[in-house]
């Protein structure tokens, strides 16, 4: 008896599911096929429907002449602003995590512990309060409106949450590891590059994926610590879209936004797989 | 070459005093074991001559030389972990040479180390593996390789073959005896296997809350414990304590079975010449057997005694009575086992028996 009533359930489990992807799917939907259409299609036709005559021309615009503000170069320079804000920002915010972790779980010292609870408190500060104390510092070192600038403020805030990824993970490895290692003549610097690296690629993939899809897509560092041809691609989006000549071109809005969405899904795509293990990577066993 | 001297080395964590002065003399080549319950201080011992935890107060000199405040690496000890702690990313060979590689040990060297040591240990064709792919005796091997492939002055051992079967801790046993023979490096030796203790040790350390309660060969640990705590701790089946009064004669008054016996034992003049009116009796289960005729002698005594129950080993029986009640272990042939029940007949050698304080458990010679 039970047969049939279990198969009723699994298929009403997998409508279930069905639904719920398509809904979540659909906006997506919308920005692809709206990129995809001309101005004319949009205004005359549904929403949902197919490009009668799919054309690239909203995404040329939006990457390379599209107004944003005063200039009308596309999302193009912006996106290579991001570029080189994310890049260094990511590799070093991991690193520092990296060290900082590994000497919270491994080199335990007077007042660690308090550290860390500190540093954790770290990841709970909203970014509004630091607003202000940061654009002072960044002023006193020369660095407001700069990339440099803005490397700085995402590596530090960066920070607590890499540490904290990093630790976690460490504490895993036995200490037995490290005592070993000692006795071998590795000093702090050869345990880890030795021990301690070899094992962590889930974790680095889990810590790069997190850090390169928070900064990328921040909006309020962007917004508030860059200048002139510093300005992220989050806040060449907005004023794209807030900037009109003539009439409003949602193909062209559609495609930007998918211009800017696009590293964050292509890097989650590439390295998905290993974050999902990484995020439930328990002890490693010898 | 490889002495060691453990000088009032104390260590406390926090407010805990886990090592309470420590003092043992090791000479170069001894094979020294150290046994005692879970959470006495036998790895916080191991650490700290390892350097891998600082002395709290106390010195260690390690032949002749003051290595209290080194580094664990410029001590020139090894240590083979319980746990093995081999490095999961590296294959066998790199584990093994790994300490040579961080000493700056040229590579031909230590390729040809790692040959020498992984033919000693019959692990050559392991050599490509990591240790995820090894079983728990080849894993247990590979640490051991590591801790040879540098010939260190002294090896540290902690509890090595905790983690094998029964079969394979045997067949280890046997090899560190022989590889100790071989190098004839100094080794200090955790362990709760009390064979293990026996056959392997040159000397056994007894420890007790971070206090060293007796520090002799195998031999004199069995024979003369120091107080009633290693008597109980070192044998099995375990030592019998049989709490007694002593009569005005220096003799022992046991009940058993109905009957009431005196036992004179060797200390007997002792007992009556220091006035001691209770003693706790300590009487290895092999020196209560059937009567064997050939052992007869002054100090052996046959009685008749009643028995519950009966555990059949193998190469003997132990047969489980009563005197003064409490109960008593007696070792039998497995022959006489097997009659073994009410009214037994059984001789008791009272020429090893030990006495303890009552109040304290020091042995009362
Ligand atoms: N880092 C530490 N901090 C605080 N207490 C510790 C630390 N290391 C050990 N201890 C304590 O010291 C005592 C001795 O520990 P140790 O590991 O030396 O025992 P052991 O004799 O090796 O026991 P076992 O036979 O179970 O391995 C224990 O009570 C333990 O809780
Ligand atoms: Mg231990």
């Amino acid at each position: 008896m039970g047969n049939s009533n279990m198969s009723i359930g699994r298929y009403a489990i997998y409508a279930c599911l069905m639904i719920f992807a398509v809904l979540y799917l659909m906006p997506l939907y919308v920005m692809i096929t709206t990129s995809l259409k001309d101005i004319e299609e949009i205004r005359q036709g549904n929403l949902l429907s197919l490009p009668a005559a799919p054309t690239l021309y909203a995404w040329a615009k939006a990457w390379g002449s599209a107004c944003t503000g005063s200039e009308c170069e596309g999302l193009a320079p912006f996106f290579f602003n991001s570029i080189r804000i994310v890049v260094p920002a990511v590799l070093i915010s991991t690193l520092i995590g990296a060290l900082n972790g590994y000497v919270l779980a491994k080199w335990r010292f007077r007042g660690s512990e308090f550290l860390f609870a500190a540093l954790l408190f770290g990841c709970f500060i909203p970014f509004q309060v630091i607003l202000l104390p940061m654009a002072r510092l960044l002023a006193t070192f020369g660095l407001a409106n700069t990339v440099t600038g803005l490397v700085l403020v995402h590596v530090i805030y960066g920070v607590a949450f890499t540490t904290l990824f990093f630790r976690n993970f460490y504490v895993s490895v036995p200490t037995e590891l490290v005592k070993a290692a000692q006795l071998d003549g590795a000093n702090f610097f050869q345990i880890f590059r030795h021990i301690f690296l070899p094992i962590s690629l889930p974790i680095f993939t889990v810590t790069i994926i997190w850090q390169f899809t928070q900064i990328w897509n921040d909006f309020l560092f962007g917004v508030v610590y860059s200048g002139q041809g510093t300005q992220p691609i989050t806040v060449a989006l907005n004023n794209l879209v807030n900037t009109s000549v003539g009439g409003k071109e949602y193909n062209v809005d559609m495609a930007a936004a998918l211009i800017a969405a696009l590293p964050t899904l292509v890097v989650y795509v590439l390295a998905g797989k290993y974050f999902v293990r990484g995020l439930t990577a328990g002890a490693v066993k010898g | 070459m490889g002495s060691l001297t453990i000088s009032n080395v104390t260590k406390t964590f926090g407010s805990t005093e886990v090592l309470k002065g420590i003092n043992i003399d090791i000479a170069d080549g001894e094979f020294l074991i150290l046994v005692g319950p879970s959470g006495c201080g036998k790895s916080t011992l191991m650490n700290t001559i390892a350097g891998l935890e600082e002395v709290t107060t106390g010195q260690l000199l390690l032949a002749g030389e003051d290595v209290t405040e080194r580094s664990p690496k410029d001590r020139d000890i090894a240590m083979v972990f319980q746990s093995y702690a081999l490095y999961p990313t590296m294959n066998v060979a790199r584990n093994i040479s790994f300490g040579l590689e961080m000493r700056g040990v040229p590579k031909q060297e230590r390729d040809q180390r790692v040959q020498e040591v992984s033919t000693l240990l019959q692990i050559n064709h392991l050599l490509d593996r990591k240790p995820s792919q090894l079983s728990g005796g080849q894993r247990q091997r590979v640490a051991m390789g590591r801790a040879l492939a540098r010939s260190p002055r002294v090896y540290l051992f902690d509890e090595p073959l905790s983690n094998l079967d029964a079969k394979l801790r045997v067949e280890m046993r046997t090899e560190i005896k022989k590889l100790h023979k071989r190098l004839g490096t100094t080794i200090v030796y955790v362990t709760h296997d009390q064979i293990e203790a026996m056959t392997l040790a040159d000397r056994i350390a007894v420890m007790k809350d971070g206090v060293v309660q007796q520090l002799g060969t195998p031999n004199e640990i069995y024979d003369n414990p120091a107080n009633q705590f290693v008597a109980g701790f070192m044998g099995s089946p375990p030592m019998n304590f049989v709490p007694c009064e002593v009569n005005s004669d220096g003799s022992l008054a046991i009940d058993t079975s109905g009957h009431s016996l005196s036992l004179t034992i060797p200390q007997s003049s002792t007992l009556k010449a220091q006035n001691i009116s209770r003693v706790i009796l300590g009487l290895r289960p092999e020196m209560l057997t059937e009567p064997k005729p050939e052992r007869a002698g002054d100090s052996v005594m046959a009685l008749e005694m009643d028995f519950d129950v009966t555990e059949p080993m193998g190469a003997d029986t132990i047969a489980i009575g009563e005197w003064n009640g409490i109960e008593i272990l007696a070792r039998l042939s497995p022959e006489a086992g097997l009659r073994a029940g009410k009214s037994t007949p059984v001789q008791v050698d009272l020429s090893k028996v030990v006495l303890f304080d009552p109040e304290s458990g020091e042995r009362i010679r």
